[in-house]
């Protein structure tokens, strides 16, 4: 069975030979060392000058973005496929350089959504892209701001498909690269204006929350779309609604306002008969059965530091969801014991995997996960996690 | 009659009905009653206990706190003519920021504007903050406890690095470091010295008030 055959089964919620691992790599901190590959620090570049008016006017091109993103993210499928993962998550961003006097760098990037988003630099030298702060404070602003952005919406789009076409022929034979429309409706609704005023606008003005709402969807779905053009048979999409100890937003405002998008969306994917898995950071045990009824297929994430166990999951959704993801970031996979390791991916094997529908992966990445705690999950994965299973049931 | 507005206050607040709770406090503008508003701060305050109780106990969620929070910040600018607004610096001050390297910032503000509307000076130093930055503020402000915020374990070793530094200075009244954030847990509060971990902002608010009364 082939890595592709088994993603495919177990979206079926059936037994595979064995459990697949999915790689959530992203960061060149993880890819580098994989590769042996130098950082990059575009940061320090721009903050010493040394880069010439004609390269500052190239960096600000969506040519020279769109190569140096997908050399990013090429770099990460290598990766994922050299430590032997089955599958890996693929986003793709659309970003433009933007001088701002107000940071000490002198340059930004802003998204076409109406974020600002800082470059910096992660402990290993290499360059980072951080979401900072909104610029759409007021309905007024944000209006004015997509009306201004109509066309940068559709080269994004155009970008999106190329990018995801591109990705499964360099790589679709050897990993199963699974694209991920994100930011998802509710992030891209609040960040771009603040979280405490989209919240005051939820009690004020819920005709224009329901505004933007609708606006995001058609955007969404647009991307998603997209995405699926690569003929990739199975999606991810997502919002963060949950945060360390339960829902970011009361989960009946949530569907009030969202519930229907939600909906829109997993109808768009299933009517092209494709699968959706769903993501989520945190506490989202409240959301599980929404989720169900949404029509979501599947979970990614499920962080073990905001409570989330997947036994329990289990227990509460049973094999409506196929599951993937549950190993911790913040300690496990930075500096956890080899022993360790093997310990919680028997107990995410036996908790998740009996009768099909659980991908193991890590909860999600950042730049101190060790690519060597990574084999070993790997590793674990091929040795426990052989169907029939042996493990005994936790 | 000025119980009843007092009473709305409290109430419209818990009910999360912005209009209502300006309207009763526009009243007390109206009447120029210096000893109503002062009532008044008191009556929001009791409403925020609750809503505080409500989300710790997971009735409430970020979304009610944040709205109440808003709330609370709208009446109060509307009765602040009419309060004694003592000294700023007289006023127990809280230093918070995100540690090093972190931009997670909605933990953060929710604490600060939480502790601002509880009647604490707050003095928000943002996201990505040097260690030196921090120990500043410290020494500037003298506050009850310097907040770090952090979500991120590539940045926690910035937690240490503030108490280490917050250590090494002498000042007059105790200043202690809490810390909260999804990267922080009790273990590692405890392994790096610091004071407390905050796994919520009622709970961090609670702690720094008690904190407040022992100084
Ligand atoms: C929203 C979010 C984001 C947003 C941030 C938006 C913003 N402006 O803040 C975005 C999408 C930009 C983001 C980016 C990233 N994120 Co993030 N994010 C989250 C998420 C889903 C929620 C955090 C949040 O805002 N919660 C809501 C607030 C109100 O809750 P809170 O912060 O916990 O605060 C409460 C208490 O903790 C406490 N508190 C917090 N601070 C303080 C301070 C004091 C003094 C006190 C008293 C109390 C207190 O009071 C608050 C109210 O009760 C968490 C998941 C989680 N488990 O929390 C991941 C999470 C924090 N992110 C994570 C990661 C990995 C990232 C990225 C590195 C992803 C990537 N690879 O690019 C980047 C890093 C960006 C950077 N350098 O900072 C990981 C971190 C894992 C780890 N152990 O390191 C988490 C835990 C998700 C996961 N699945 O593991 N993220």
């Amino acid at each position: 069975m082939n890595f592709k055959q088994r993603i495919l089964k177990t979206m079926q919620h059936e037994e595979p030979d064995r459990v697949p691992v999915m790689g959530l790599i992203l960061d060149p901190a993880t890819t580098n060392r994989v590769l042996g590959k130098e950082s990059f620090n575009l940061a320090a570049m721009l903050q010493s000058g040394e880069l010439d008016d004609a390269t500052l006017k190239a960096l600000q091109s969506d040519e020279t973005w769109n190569q140096t993103y997908l050399s990013t993210v090429s770099d990460s499928l290598e990766s994922a496929a050299r430590l032997g993962f089955d599958a890996n998550w693929v986003i793709y961003s659309y970003m433009q350089l933007q001088p701002d006097p107000q940071t000490s760098l002198g340059w930004v990037w802003h998204d076409p959504y109406g974020r600002v988003w800082e470059i910096g630099s992660d402990n290993h030298g290499n360059t980072t892209t951080n979401y900072a702060r909104g610029l759409c404070t007021t309905p007024q602003k944000w209006e004015a701001w997509v009306e201004s952005k109509r066309e940068v919406f559709d080269r994004m789009i155009d970008s999106v498909r190329a990018f995801h076409i591109d990705v499964v022929e360099k790589f679709g034979d050897r990993i199963y690269p699974i694209g991920y429309a994100a930011p998802g409706v509710f992030e891209n609704c609040w960040q771009p204006m603040g979280f405490p005023e989209f919240t005051r606008l939820m009690y004020q003005d819920p005709e224009f929350v329901h505004r933007i709402v609708a606006f995001h969807t058609e955007l969404y779905l647009r991307f998603i779309n997209a995405v699926m053009d690569s003929g990739v048979e199975v999606v991810l999409g997502g919002d963060d609604v949950g945060q360390k100890t339960g829902p970011l937003v009361r989960p009946a405002m949530i569907e009030k306002f969202f519930g229907n998008s939600y909906r829109e969306i997993s109808q768009c994917v299933h009517d092209r008969g494709r699968t959706l898995i769903w993501h989520s950071c945190g506490n989202i045990y409240q959301f599980l059965d929404m989720y169900v009824d949404w029509g979501i297929d599947g979970i990614i994430t499920m962080e073990p530091t905001a409570g989330m166990e997947l036994k329990k999951v289990r227990e509460q959704i049973g094999h409506k969801l196929v599951l993937i993801g549950n190993l911790d970031i913040t300690r496990l996979l930075v500096s956890g014991s080899k022993e360790e390791v093997e310990q919680a991916v028997k107990k995410a094997i036996a908790d998740a995997g009996p009768g099909g529908g659980y991908v193991l992966s890590a909860c999600h990445s950042h730049s101190e996960v060790d690519p060597e705690r990574l084999k070993w999950m790997i590793d674990a994965a091929h040795r426990f996690g052989q169907y029939p299973l042996s493990l005994p049931a936790n | 009659m000025s119980q009843e507005i007092l009473q709305q206050i409290r109430e419209q607040l818990l009910e999360l009905d912005l209009d209502a709770t300006v309207a009763a406090a526009r009243q007390i503008v109206d009447q120029g009653d210096k000893k109503l508003a002062k009532s008044a701060v008191e009556s929001l305050t009791q409403g925020l206990e609750i809503v505080g109780e409500r989300f710790q106990s997971g009735e409430w969620f970020l979304n009610e706190l944040v709205y109440a929070g808003e709330i609370s910040r709208e009446v109060l600018d509307l009765l602040s003519p009419l309060l004694e607004t003592g000294d700023e610096s007289t006023q127990d001050a809280i230093v918070v920021g995100t540690v090093a390297h972190d931009l997670h910032d909605l933990g953060k503000n929710i604490f600060g504007s939480f502790a601002r509307s509880a009647g604490f000076r707050v003095i928000d130093l943002g996201v990505d903050i040097p260690v030196e930055q921090f120990v500043d503020a410290a020494r500037e402000y003298q506050p009850i406890a310097v907040g770090l915020s952090c979500m991120l374990t590539p940045a926690a070793q910035g937690i240490e690095s503030v108490v280490l530094a917050i250590r090494e200075q002498e000042f007059s009244v105790p200043v202690r470091v809490i810390a909260g954030g999804a990267a922080v847990t009790q273990e590692l509060v405890t392994s790096v010295g610091a004071d407390a971990f905050a796994p919520d902002a009622v709970t961090g608010l609670n702690q720094i008030r008690a904190w407040g009364e022992q100084r």
